[in-house]
């Protein structure tokens, strides 16, 4: 067998812009980070290095006794465990009733509900501010007509990030949806004429044949998803800054009100970290289970 | 099994690269300041149509070609602080007044102390002192005043007239009286605007009030004037003579029409606005210096400086356009091209600022000062505006509140 040293460095000439790419913008950026991350460093640290001072984990501590951060990590949570499945089961819906048919209005619905994700999200979330507009925007004056009394979607606190998601999930559902809608197909027909043979009704097929022929889609989507709503950030900086009464920010909000506003380097950085280790530790967890699965 | 590892390693790192992304969306572009020919000056805005009138005319007068970058405003602060990371950014600046305490802080400004005394074109007395004291940290000048602004009171004459009011509200006592009055005109009508998205707002009222902000590390946020001031202010919104949050309202809609918020406290941009978008009459409108409380009637000086990037390698050429750009001459032109008022008290004799409008602002300008110069002013700003948030929405205690901004504050101070 034996390769020869230049046959085995072929492979890795291949791959060695995307890793140069990859250490140059997110590899050295992180390493500094983290060092960052353990010293106070601030506005005035910036001009002259010469001041910056290391603090150990003080920055870490602090973070947890921040009642912002905190409030923006329930925020964080909350946006995950509302959005992410949400995402997940509609797009496997849509793709499902899409799926079904062939002719020109499936075609067309396809094309409608992966409109919004090739828009921006900055764009797409200042029209929805306006959409959202207390008293002269669309939805309320929409529900005026229903009878219902005025609802303060980016102004009351207990509604704001219920708003922030039915964006987020409008948008996200495109994509996956195509995704699903791949995997879908190359499920193959016979699955499904045999089952039909043997007295499957519909249920029965989308449960036993569909959903397991998807399944690694299904992971793929969610662990994309869930990495995706870690990092909840151009909604809430668009539409509410954070407010009201501090509602809807988001963990990757806070690390830029205190980076990019605040200048409080180190404080951010730490913020940072406490969320890089978060979306490991969701993905790391998820590929066990999905090895799990496999294993069966 | 080895591509699903692969695919692993490949989202944490996706991961990590949206992580950064997320983070920061600066990037430093075009900073040509390796060439010594080409000027490069920053401006803060969304055109560089009012400045380049001014520069044309520098570049035909001297022959020293300049390249002018606008920048938003609200990107401003992260490119200024990218550019002083990377020690390359423009030649001459505009620093708003608000981050110039952040800015020296930071070294990103030049130290023109020099020229400042030696030159009496930019001699500081020329200036309004307002201004000129946002350019001078420890005794050394970073920057030269350029525009200024200050706030004043918007309000509908038509619609006071209406609830008895024949003149702006001239104390503190009447603002209430008349903002109760017109908000009883009718659902979602409100008589006067608690901005609760200007850090600037509840501070200024609390000066009104015979508050010091801050001596020394020590500030007084918890203190009976500044107390007082937010209950005053926290009055209006609970009463429903202010609305407790942003309505999200055009100019025209909340001021313009039937004047659902017929009075508002803002500063000289918004005069455009209100002319060209209000769709009102100049007989229905006007500006009013401030109701006066119990010590004053203090406005906040805010405005832009210009200055010279700390690592130029044109310092001369810089100087040179800095100067000419603060000439009399141009400092009308550029009132005349953008509604940003001179700073230089002699402008103030032309007749382009005659206006009645305009001298309303001259005369609220004797009474106004910038917000503490201090590095970590932004962030008390959004500090505050978190806790009025508490005060105006959940109605909570001033008092209490205050205390825990005021340790929160000392904190910060002292960290």
């Amino acid at each position: 067998m034996g390769k020869s040293f230049r046959e085995k460095l072929i492979p890795y000439t291949f791959v060695l812009p995307a890793l140069i790419l990859l250490a140059l913008f997110s590899l050295i950026p992180i390493v500094i980070a983290l060092v960052i991350s353990f010293t106070g460093m601030d506005i005035t640290g910036l001009g002259d290095l010469s001041q910056v001072k290391f603090i150990g984990f003080q920055n870490y501590t602090q973070l947890f006794k921040d009642p912002t951060f905190l409030q923006s990590i329930f925020n964080t949570g909350f946006y995950v465990i509302i959005g992410v499945p949400l995402v997940v089961i509609l797009s496997l819906t849509v793709a499902i009733l899409i799926n079904s048919g062939q002719n020109r209005f499936f075609k067309f619905m396809r094309l409608i509900f992966y409109t919004p994700s090739i828009t921006n999200t900055v764009a797409v979330a200042v029209v929805w501010t306006y959409m959202y507009n207390p008293s002269m925007g669309m939805i309320n004056n929409f529900l005026g007509k229903l009878g219902i009394s005025e609802i303060g979607w980016l102004t009351d606190p207990n509604v704001a990030k219920y708003a922030l998601i039915i964006l987020a999930v409008w948008k996200a559902i495109g994509l996956n949806m195509l995704i699903f809608l791949a995997a879908l197909q190359g499920i193959p027909r016979s699955l499904y004429e045999a089952a039909e043979l043997d007295g499957a009704n519909w249920w029965q097929q989308t449960w036993y044949i569909t959903l397991p022929s998807v399944r690694f889609s299904i992971f793929f989507v969610t662990v994309t998803t869930l990495i995706g709503w870690f990092q909840f950030f151009d909604e809430p900086f668009v539409m509410t800054k954070g407010g009201p009464l501090n509602s809807t920010n988001s963990v990757a909000l806070f690390v830029y009100q205190n980076g990019f506003q605040n200048s409080n380097f180190g404080y951010a950085a730490a913020g940072s970290f406490i969320m890089f280790a978060a979306i490991i530790i969701a993905t790391l967890i998820q590929f066990r289970l999905q090895k799990k699965q496999q294993g069966r | 099994m080895k591509l699903k590892k692969a695919m692993g390693y490949g989202m944490v790192a996706a991961a990590s690269v949206l992580l950064l992304a997320g983070c920061g969306n600066s990037s430093t572009k075009s900073s040509s300041s390796g060439n010594s020919e080409t000027l490069s000056f920053w401006y803060g805005g969304d055109a560089d149509t009012a400045v380049k009138p001014i520069i044309k005319a520098f570049t035909k007068k001297t022959g020293i070609k300049v390249k002018v970058q606008s920048i938003p405003w609200s990107q401003y602060i992260d490119k200024t602080l990218t550019a002083t990371a990377s020690k390359s950014g423009p030649d001459l600046m505009v620093t708003g007044t608000t981050t110039m305490p952040n800015s020296v802080a930071s070294k990103s400004l030049m130290d023109i102390t020099s020229t400042v005394k030696s030159d009496q074109a930019l001699n500081p007395n020329k200036f309004f002192a307002g201004s000129e004291a946002t350019t001078k940290f420890n005794g050394k000048y970073y920057a030269v005043p350029w525009y200024v602004e200050t706030r004043v009171l918007y309000y509908r004459k038509d619609l006071l007239k209406k609830v008895g009011y024949n003149h702006a509200p001239k104390t503190w006592a009447q603002l209430y009286d008349a903002a109760t009055k017109l908000s009883k005109r009718g659902k979602d009508m409100y008589g006067f605007n608690v901005d609760a998205a200007e850090p600037t707002f509840g501070f200024m009222f609390a000066r009104q009030n015979g508050a010091t902000l801050l001596s020394g590390k020590k500030t007084q946020f918890n203190q009976a004037p500044m107390v007082g001031a937010l209950k005053y202010l926290n009055k209006f919104v609970q009463n429903g003579a202010s609305p407790k949050q942003d309505l999200k309202l055009s100019i025209g809609q909340s001021f313009g029409g039937n004047g659902r918020v017929p009075m508002f406290i803002s500063g000289p941009w918004m005069m455009q606005s209100v002319k060209t978008d209000a769709g009102l009459k100049s007989s229905q409108w006007g500006v009013a210096e401030l109701p006066k409380g119990k010590a004053n009637n203090m406005s906040n000086t805010g405005g832009g400086n210009l200055s010279i990037f700390r690592y130029t390698k044109n310092k001369k050429n810089a100087m040179k356009l800095l100067k000419f750009m603060s000439n009399k001459e141009n400092q009308l032109k550029y009132y005349k091209t953008s509604t940003s008022m001179p700073t230089l008290k002699a402008a103030w004799q032309d007749k382009a600022l005659s206006d009645t409008n305009i001298q309303v602002f001259r005369k609220q300008l004797n009474s106004s000062q910038p917000m503490p110069l201090i590095k970590q002013w932004d962030q008390i700003g959004q500090n505050y505006l978190k806790a009025w948030e508490q005060i105006a929405l959940n109605n909570a205690s001033v008092q209490k509140t205050m205390d825990t901004f005021n340790q929160q504050t000392e904190q910060l101070l002292n960290k």
